[in-house]
């Protein structure tokens, strides 16, 4: 008889297991993993999966006990954790194979690529979601992502240059409350930055783009380098399911002289939009201007450069956030 | 019954059912059930489910079940613990003795 056991988190010989158990089916054990679920026979772990945030991860079912209801325990089991914690809108990334495993267990299908299914626990989610958005006058429609961490004159001069090429232009403000500045804050910031320009349509990103979502950090079998694999999801997503809802056909970024992460991502969705019918801009970025080195100045106490890195009407808001958070700069 | 926040309620496992239970901002039940044995079932889960929201006087509410061949009382009972979970109320009448 199988036996469940949940930890979080895991102590240092279970860990160990958990890695090689993972390890012998292909998986590679991360460090995000705050909950996971185990299935025992005897001394032997049969199934395992964790919980990352919002994200299923690190699921594996070993030959033997497959079929046998444990993956539907160990699925259980974190989407009871998630709940108590309060978490109640779930995503997980399987090999397209698994689709209909986890489709019984209560997941719906957002975007596949050749390698990888996102799902998520929500029928109508990302579909009320697309439904929620505001749309553009008939036209070009244009489309921006972006984190805003704060809000500078790069991004205005980005988002200007961007709603002066098409009808509409989408502004999608990242929602994941990683950086220094929240979500709430950095939405703001952006609406009261770009006011005069009447074209512009705000959204929140919530999980479908550039979130811990569609960024999977694991699962990639060997000779998938994990980096582009998730950039490849995010595109897919934006490209497959959002893009087409709005009729989006042109996706602006600005050059990125400084992040190998953001630059690397450029690169491919340079390579794959066109897949999906939609076209990369890249606008050079103004004076070098970028929301690192107003986090930078912030740290530094350097208020002169944050105000002429960043718009007056939202200077108090960067200074004032910043006085009640100091040393949290990053 | 005024559903406040988003509770769970069941497990995935052969003969149970697991009921989310959310508020939702539209007047109604938005019920999306997923079951193996839908075909033949799905018809009366759903009823079973609605007709349990009804007792409690749940008019608005977002329900999501994956119901793995659950029995009538099994889905009843799962939707009512989470029903009052998702109200956050704990003052349910037991039915022992009945």
């Amino acid at each position: 008889m199988a036996a469940l056991v949940a930890a979080a988190p895991l102590s240092g010989v279970q860990k160990e297991q958990v890695r090689a158990f993972l390890r012998a089916q292909g998986l590679t054990f991360g460090d995000d993993a705050e909950y996971t679920a185990l299935l025992y026979e005897g001394d032997a772990i049969v199934a395992t999966g964790s919980l990352c945030g919002q994200v299923l991860k690190y699921i594996a079912v070993s030959e033997l006990a497959q079929g046998e209801g444990a993956c539907a325990a160990i699925v259980s089991a974190l989407v009871q954790q998630a709940s108590r914690w309060g978490r109640s809108h779930l995503f997980l990334y399987t090999k397209p194979g698994n689709k209909a495993l986890f489709s019984s267990l209560g997941f719906y299908a957002l975007v596949q690529t050749a390698d990888i299914l996102m799902m998520e626990n929500r029928k109508l989610g990302l579909a009320s979601y697309l439904a929620s958005l505001e749309r553009g006058l008939p036209g070009t429609q244009g489309a921006v992502v972006a984190n805003c961490n704060p809000f500078t004159l790069g991004h205005r001069y980005l988002m200007e240059q961007a709603a002066g090429q098409v009808t509409a232009l989408h502004v999608f403000v990242v929602s994941e409350d990683t950086s220094f500045f929240p979500a709430a804050l950095r939405y703001e910031m952006v609406k009261k930055g770009t006011a005069d320009i009447p074209n512009i349509c705000l959204h929140q990103s919530e999980s479908y783009l550039v979130s811990a979502a569609t960024f999977p950090t694991y699962f990639l079998k060997d000779g998938v380098k994990p980096e582009l694999a998730q950039a490849d999801l995010d595109i897919a997503l934006f490209g497959a399911r959002i893009a087409p809802a709005l009729g989006i056909s042109l996706r602006f970024v600005g050059t990125e002289p400084f992040c190998e992460v953001t630059a690397q991502y450029n690169a491919r969705l340079r390579e794959q939009l066109p897949g999906y019918g939609i076209a990369l801009r890249e606008l050079p970025r103004k004076d070098n201007i970028s929301a690192s080195a107003v986090r930078a100045a912030i740290q530094a106490g350097d208020w002169e450069r944050v105000r002429q890195l960043t718009l007056p009407q939202i200077y108090d808001d960067i200074r004032s956030f910043a006085d009640a958070n100091t040393g949290g700069a990053r | 019954m005024q559903i406040r926040t988003s509770a769970l309620a069941g497990t995935m496992e052969s003969s149970d059912i697991m009921v989310r239970i959310e508020p939702s901002d539209a007047e109604g039940i938005e019920l999306a059930l997923e079951s193996s044995v839908i075909q033949q079932y799905g018809k009366q889960i759903e009823k079973v489910m609605r007709q349990a929201l009804s007792e409690l006087g749940v008019t608005s509410a977002r329900v999501s079940a994956v119901d793995k061949g659950a029995l009538d009382c099994t889905v009843r009972a799962r939707v009512l613990c989470a029903a009052y979970r998702a109200a956050e109320r704990d003052d349910f009448t037991w039915e022992v003795g009945v």
